[in-house]
């Protein structure tokens, strides 16, 4: 669906370099630190900006040669792009027919109503929540192959992000794939197939999920235990008071040759931390 | 479908799914040829990865227990019966295994393993 190669841009001091694929039917997390590169990214898949270097594709279409009508297949919720606060869904309703070709307002229309947003009322009344929750409605209403999501659940409680969850989850088909960021972890673990992680503008890791959760984790190893302890699989170390805390791509490996430390599961958070600060 | 997934445990998800699927068909509340969710829709459910759910359903299927017809979704096999109680048999002889491993290491002998065993039977079968 998208390929994205050895894309470069240099913001100052700042160097993206990056490459990544997502194939049909999949849902791809993509984290980092702030400033990381990840808006940057989104905007060049979007060709919102255009790289400096190196080639955006989406279903083997130059992005740079794609036509307004051929980018209809982007449903998108960037973070700092919104309606005018002054406009009532109606209005929105309008604007969107005229743009997306393909806009189901019945369906979209019946959305609206079960999240109970108010369709008379002017947005700018609306609550982050409600807000939030109308650009997801918004960018899954045109039937759109590709969801590029800049951050959708950002600031959102837990009942309306797992909302917000679902009504991705129920927009999956196989022809259709999503990009989506988060500063929440939880969020993305139940939802993504599989996650980039990217840091000063590269791409620093790449795993499925189902492997992350299944075989990832966290080893805690006192100073004792660290002399003989088989480091082969271990990805990255942070030194602790107690000693060393590893994230192993392999847990079962020293849950049954070391009884005496401490493995668990390794979390989406627990990864970028330690990718972050480990060596 | 009404899996259920325990994310602190150390076992992995699909071996999960594939457990509680093939615990169905034992108990017969999934039958012969019953279609089983698509990939998608169970991963909705149950909120897992597609990629996971998939590799459930590679495994079922590679051990005998569905098969998927392209285009038309994954049905429950007919010969079910025989390879769950193969299976169990497995089971139960990996668990026997262990038992005399543990007896050995704690230096019973051959006698007493075996007198272990009559009364463990008898105290079983009598209830």
């Amino acid at each position: 669906m998208l390929k994205v190669e050895n894309i470069k841009k240099q913001y100052g001091s700042f160097q993206l370099d990056c490459s990544l694929t997502i194939p049909k039917g999949r849902i791809t997390g993509f984290i980092g630190p702030n400033g990381a590169g990840k808006t940057t990214v989104m905007k060049s898949i979007l060709g919102l900006i255009f790289p400096e270097s190196g080639n955006v594709s989406i279903k083997g279409r130059d992005i740079r040669k794609m036509t307004a009508k051929e980018r209809q297949m982007f449903g998108v919720v960037l973070s700092d792009s919104k309606f005018c606060g002054y406009f009532t869904i109606l209005d929105i309703c309008k604007i969107m027919k005229q743009m997306y070709p393909h806009f189901q307002k019945g369906t979209f229309l019946g959305q609206c109503e079960r999240f109970h947003l108010n369709v008379k009322e002017e947005i700018r009344k609306f609550s982050t929540g409600q807000k939030a929750l109308l650009h997801v409605l918004l960018a899954i209403s045109h039937e759109a192959e590709l969801l590029v999501l800049d951050e959708p659940t950002v600031g959102l409680d837990v009942v309306v992000r797992d909302e917000i969850l679902d009504l991705l989850r129920s927009y999956m088909e196989d022809s259709r794939s999503i990009l989506i960021t988060s500063h929440i972890a939880g969020d993305l673990e139940t939802l993504c197939d599989d996650l980039y992680m990217i840091q000063n503008g590269r791409i620093v890791f790449y795993e499925e999920m189902d492997v992350l959760l299944d075989h990832y984790g966290i080893c805690k190893v006192t100073e004792e235990q660290w002399r003989d302890f088989d480091k082969e699989f271990i990805i990255k170390t942070k030194k602790e008071a107690f000693g060393y805390l590893c994230l192993t791509k392999n847990r079962q490996y020293y849950l049954k040759n070391y009884g005496s430390v401490v493995v668990e599961k390794a979390s989406v958070d627990d990864i970028l931390l330690l990718m972050m600060r480990g060596v | 479908m009404k899996i259920i997934i325990n994310n602190s445990s150390f076992q992995p998800i699909y071996e999960q799914i594939v457990i509680q699927i093939k615990d169905m068909i034992m108990k017969g509340e999934l039958c012969e040829n019953a279609l089983l969710p698509s990939v998608r829709a169970l991963a909705k459910e149950i909120k897992v990865s597609a990629l996971t759910v998939k590799k459930a359903y590679d495994a079922l299927e590679a051990q005998g227990f569905i098969v998927t017809v392209h285009g038309k979704g994954s049905f429950v096999t007919s010969a079910n019966q025989e390879l769950m109680l193969e299976e169990q048999r497995k089971e139960v002889e990996r668990l026997l295994e262990q038992a005399v491993r543990k007896a050995k290491s704690c230096g019973m002998n051959r006698q007493e393993l075996s007198d272990l065993y009559q009364l463990v039977l008898e105290d079983l079968t009598e209830c």
